[in-house]
């Protein structure tokens, strides 16, 4: 193949991109081991302090590389340039640039980088502030980054026509990768455009979610590193606090990261809840499940000098399943039981290679120490805090791995057909109610375990003094949320004695932990943070039940999710209705009317209004929901809907756009079926009434039904108004008002039709009338009929002064002076315009009176005019010249034939089916307000602990 | 022997005991034919059949689509989906659907589509003013 030479391709941004890629891959892994040899030679500290200075050295190199490959990235990106692959495939030219950075990270490589560029804010944390854990730390994080930059590393490594190739690079050029003819065109780069960012991730959560997501992903490598770092210089208790304050952190921010995936899912998309036990969504809970369960741990080691071995393994285990996760999602094994779209891209054997090393590393370095990681000989006090919170831990983990399991069935299937090919590969029938109903029993072992854990004391040496005082709290906090669980029953029901025991401790601990706060901690901000998060956690789960057993779908009055842990019914899973414009429905307690919709570019919003009435009929509560809808370029189909809540404090209203008229959701459709209506064309003179039949063949019947009607043709407007039509410039526009009625009913609908001729294209707007199925448009004729005879129409120049008057075809014309302040329906005044207007009285031959005034015009030194008419007389005026000397002006006049004579054609079709509604899914979710609150303070607990830490640490140092 | 081992022995019971039960939540990919035969709910993979007719008219009831998928053998039947038709259907790949047949037709309440990925390579976007 000859070689072609590309004109216009801009390839200076891929050689600083692909330098940045090698050089930071070779800088990690050059990191990795000079901060190894720095731990290694730790007994010869002048050899270790150089190797620690090449550590540091490369790993910045590494920073700076993969920052500049990211600037790269983004470069080509805001500046569209197409022939790059990743530019071609996330970006295109009408993206608002508030969309830049989801689409950066919407492809794999993107977010393989955001990945990495968190680690290295993290690592220079870690630098600034690990002190002697910096050496194995930073090597454990660079390994890290060694296998996250060969993850885009794109080279490919053996012999022959199938070489294994190395990671996806993010800056190849789209032609080095697609095999197409266009490549043939030098000037290809002109030809192509890129194909965008996914409509349904154009949303501000985009923007916030990934990038929160992957510092909790990021931050979970710390605790690890810490863990592996104590194994590997064998000293087990230096590093439990630093380990857990990063423990504290990464728990918060990923805590907060799955929590946005949650909120977008329920805010922005159409799934209809927070959280769908989706195997993505589940993957990123796992992990946060060990890293809670490794907390906790950790606290215990800290207090006690127990469990350092188990926090060890729970800080392992979070890492690993991070690297799980990834695994799942991005390797494409998850296959069809997962909404989330996932693309192979051939990461498969990096990705089990990377999982793999971990697995060996944390094994073999625990398996080596075990022995020599100190634990109390003496085992725990059963009435002691720590053997209570190791249970919980234990709970967590065991929580996190039944999850997993069912998790990865798909996995397993995959195995399984790869010893025996005949394998049949299982599947969960109903995914929701399966892992509810042993999460229910996780949460109230939980509820119940952190609520009497905060009454106990850690290494207890005599419980027996403490037995009155634990007993009689705890039995006061299980008499109250005795009560409390009973009062809320009032307010949502519990449909099977399950709900019932984990409301219940539900709130136990949210009363225990209160009760903690204020006698134990005596509200002192440094116990608090425990507190904070266990109220929170109780708070979550009042929350899920409220809004996942009563959430109510109004837009079929029936409980959907009767059976959390059941399964629904068929007739409860009907959530759709049918809402015509205008017409109300009662949803519910609510009124619901489908009121009005506007277009702006591509997105559709429909207002639908609520109104709730008491029972006299007075409205005592209205309010507006806005929910839109967004349509792809081709305006074909819908790319998103989006769904619009009105929040309450108990409870939100809920609403979305399930599916529209299909003349509504494709264009192309509506032209077509537009063209197929049975247009017929009738002919009306101004102020005639004219009658008609139509004989419309019943469905599935061999009948017909003959409809009669009546159409008057009121008035013909040269200036019309009609809902779509928007006004341009140079347009000549036609608009008719028509009354039109069926005969055999009453009501008389008038109708205003437009015809617009925009330089050679004439637009249609027709109008429907539903309550007869008909649709009005004007024929193509009316403008023979109305400008034809004006054609050929002779003007005669006449020259008045004011005053002067002529008789002209029996018509007496006087000429009675200017306006200085024209109106006229065609001008709209602009500054600095010269315009007056020509007053003429006209005596008709008919007896009558008419006035006119054509307008003059100078704009910007070229003078213009605007003829005026008496159509009654079908006389013309044009206002052609002023004469200042003379005080003269000029007046062309013109006689068409007169109006009435020619009959306006217009078009009635009678088939015309409504076709203004929506279908629409209402959703009240009671509560929800509480899994909010709960889940957010489970967070911000996390985060008081650790600042309570970090205030710990300075003081000490 | 310590209390904490006692309390994992009983973890691992419980653990047993919810895989096995685990184990009636889950099923293979039916065909129509087996879903025939045992009337239960399960989930089956088909094939859209593009060139039979699909059915949703919201005026009538907003809650009914109908479309004929062709199972793992083959085998064609009428699909009713209880609830919108979701935009780019036609597309599909794969359809995944869970429900029980009743009389001839499968009705399902729950569905994913698979969808062409966007990233097929021999997609190149020519804009339309430059043909």
């Amino acid at each position: 193949m000859q070689d072609i030479q590309y004109v216009g391709e801009h390839l200076i941004p891929g050689h600083i991109g692909q330098m940045a890629i090698m050089l930071g891959f070779s800088t990690a892994l050059l990191s990795t081991i000079a901060y190894f040899f720095a731990t290694q030679r730790r007994e010869q500290p002048a050899e270790a302090a150089n190797w620690l200075r090449i550590g540091r050295f490369s790993f910045l190199i590494h920073g700076i590389s993969v920052f500049t490959l990211i600037g790269t990235m983004f470069y080509v990106m805001i500046n569209q340039y197409y022939e790059y692959q990743y530019v071609q495939a996330h970006v295109s030219e009408d993206l608002p640039m508030k969309y830049i950075f989801s689409a950066f990270w919407e492809g794999q490589e993107g977010s393989f980088l955001l990945w990495m560029f968190w680690h290295i804010v993290l690592g220079g944390v870690l630098m600034a502030t690990g002190r002697r854990w910096e050496a194995p730390t930073l090597s454990l994080l660079s390994s890290v980054q060694v296998f996250l930059g060969s993850m885009i590393l794109g080279i490919y490594i053996g012999f022959g026509d199938d070489p294994m190739r190395l990671g996806s690079n993010p800056m190849m050029l789209l032609r080095d990768m697609v095999d197409a003819p266009i490549f043939q065109s030098a000037d290809y780069v002109s030809q192509i455009t890129g194909t965008g960012l996914n409509p349904l991730l154009q949303n501000y959560w985009m923007t916030i979610h990934p990038p929160t997501l992957f510092l909790g992903f990021a931050s979970t490598t710390i605790p690890f590193a810490y863990a592996i770092a104590a194994l590997w210089t064998n000293d087990h208790k230096a590093w439990l606090k630093p380990a857990l304050r990063w423990s504290l952190f990464s728990g918060a921010i990923l805590g907060i990261g799955i929590l946005m995936g949650g909120a977008w899912a329920y805010e922005a998309l159409s799934f209809g809840g927070y959280w769908a036990w989706d195997p993505v969504e589940n993957m990123s809970l796992v992990p946060w499940l060990f890293l809670i369960a490794g907390i906790h741990t950790n606290l215990i080691a800290n207090a006690t000098g127990h469990s350092i071995r188990s926090t060890h393994v729970f800080y392992a285990l979070t890492f690993i399943f991070i690297l799980y996760s990834t695994f799942l999602t991005r390797s494409g094994v998850l296959g069809d039981t997962s909404v989330h779209a996932f693309t192979e891209m051939g990461l498969e054997t990096q990705l089990i290679l990377l999982i793999g090393f971990y697995i060996v590393l944390s094994a073999a370095l625990i398996g080596k120490r075990y022995s020599s990681i100190p634990a109390p000989q003496k085992e725990e006090a059963t009435a002691s805090r720590e053997f209570w919170m190791f249970i919980g831990s234990l709970v967590l983990l065991f929580s996190g791995l039944i999850i997993s399991a069912s998790t990865s069935l798909p996995v397993y299937n995959k195995i399984m057909t790869y010893f025996n090919p005949d394998y049949i590969g299982r599947v969960i029938t109903d995914p929701v109610p399966h892992y509810n109903k042993y999460q229910i029993w996780i949460a109230v072992f939980i509820s119940l375990l952190s609520g009497v854990s905060q009454y106990l004391r850690f290494r207890e040496p005599n419980f027996s003094k403490q037995l009155k005082k634990f007993s009689i709290h705890t039995v006061a906090a299980l008499g109250i949320a005795a009560l409390l669980t009973y009062l809320t029953t009032l307010w949502i029901a519990m449909n099977a004695w399950q709900y019932t025991v984990m409301l219940f401790f539900g709130w136990f601990t949210i009363v225990a932990n209160v009760d903690y706060l204020f006698t134990v901690a005596k509200a002192r901000l440094k116990m608090a943070g425990s507190a904070v998060s266990h109220v929170g956690f109780g708070m979550m789960i009042i929350g899920i039940l409220a809004s996942g057993l009563n959430q109510e779908v109004i837009s079929n009055n029936t409980f959907v999710m009767e059976g959390l842990i059941e399964g629904a019914t068929e007739d409860q899973l009907r959530k759709n209705v049918i809402l015509f414009k205008d017409s109300p429905l009662i949803m519910g307690d609510y009124e619901v009317t489908y009121v009005s919709d506007t277009v702006s570019q591509f997105s559709r919003t429909f207002k639908v209004n609520y109104k709730r009435r008491d029972a006299s009929g007075d409205v005592v509560e209205e309010f507006n929901l806005y929910p839109n809808i967004l349509y792809d370029k081709s305006f074909t189909k819908v790319a998103a809907s989006n769904p619009s809540t009105k929040r309450y404090l108990d409870r939100d209203i809920f609403t979305h756009i399930a599916s529209l008229p299909r003349v509504e959701i494709d264009m192309e459709y509506r032209k077509n079926r537009e063209d197929s209506l049975n247009y017929k064309v009738y002919e009306a003179l101004i102020g005639e009434t004219i009658a008609f039949q139509d004989t419309v063949p019943i469905r599935d019947q061999d009948t017909f039904f003959v409809k009669r009607f009546r159409a008057e043709l009121v008035s013909i407007d040269r200036d019309p108004s009609h809902p779509d039509y928007a006004k341009e410039e140079g347009d000549l526009p036609i608009g008719a008002t028509i009354r039109i009625q069926r005969l055999d009913e009453d009501s008389v609908f008038i109708v205003q039709p437009v015809l617009v001729l925009r330089g050679q294209m004439l637009y249609s707007y027709p109008v429907q009338v539903n309550d007869i199925s008909s649709k009005v448009r004007l024929s193509e004729g009316i403008f023979d009929a109305i400008f034809g005879r004006e054609v050929n129409m002779e003007y005669q120049p006449f020259t008045f002064k004011e005053g002067d008057q002529i008789t002209y075809n029996g018509h007496t014309i006087q000429f009675a002076g200017f306006n200085k302040n024209p109106e006229h329906e065609a001008y709209e005044p602009q500054e600095e315009d010269i315009a007056v207007s020509a007053m003429i009285s006209v005596q008709g031959q008919d007896g009558n009176s008419y006035m006119a005034q054509p307008l003059y015009l100078i704009r910007g030194s070229r003078p213009l005019n605007l003829k005026d008419e008496i159509s009654e007389l079908g006389l013309h005026f044009r206002f052609t010249g002023i004469n200042p000397q003379e005080e003269t002006v000029e007046v062309m006049i013109g006689q068409a034939e007169t109006g009435g004579e020619h009959p306006i054609p217009f078009e009635v079709a009678t088939d015309s089916l409504r076709a203004d509604y929506i279908v629409l899914e209402a959703i009240e979710f009671p509560g929800i307000n509480l899994f909010w609150l709960g889940s957010t303070m489970m967070m911000i607990g996390l985060f008081m602990s650790m600042l309570v830490r970090m205030q710990q640490r300075r003081q000490v140092a | 022997m310590k209390k904490i081992y006692i309390i994992a022995i009983i973890m691992v019971g419980v653990a047993i005991a919810m895989l096995t039960s685990a184990a009636d939540d889950m099923s293979t990919y039916a065909t129509f034919a087996d879903a025939e035969q045992s009337g239960e709910r399960v989930k089956i993979a088909g094939q859209l059949s593009k060139d039979k007719e699909m059915h949703y008219d919201p005026e009538v009831d907003p809650n009914y689509f109908s479309f004929y998928i062709k199972d793992a053998e083959g085998d064609e039947r009428k699909v009713v989906l209880l609830s919108e038709k979701p935009e780019d259907f036609e597309l599909s790949e794969q359809i995944v659907l869970t429900g029980s047949m009743k009389g001839d037709e499968f009705v399902a309440t729950d569905m994913l589509m698979k969808c062409p990925s966007k990233y097929k390579e021999e997609e190149v976007y020519i804009k339309s003013e430059a043909g």
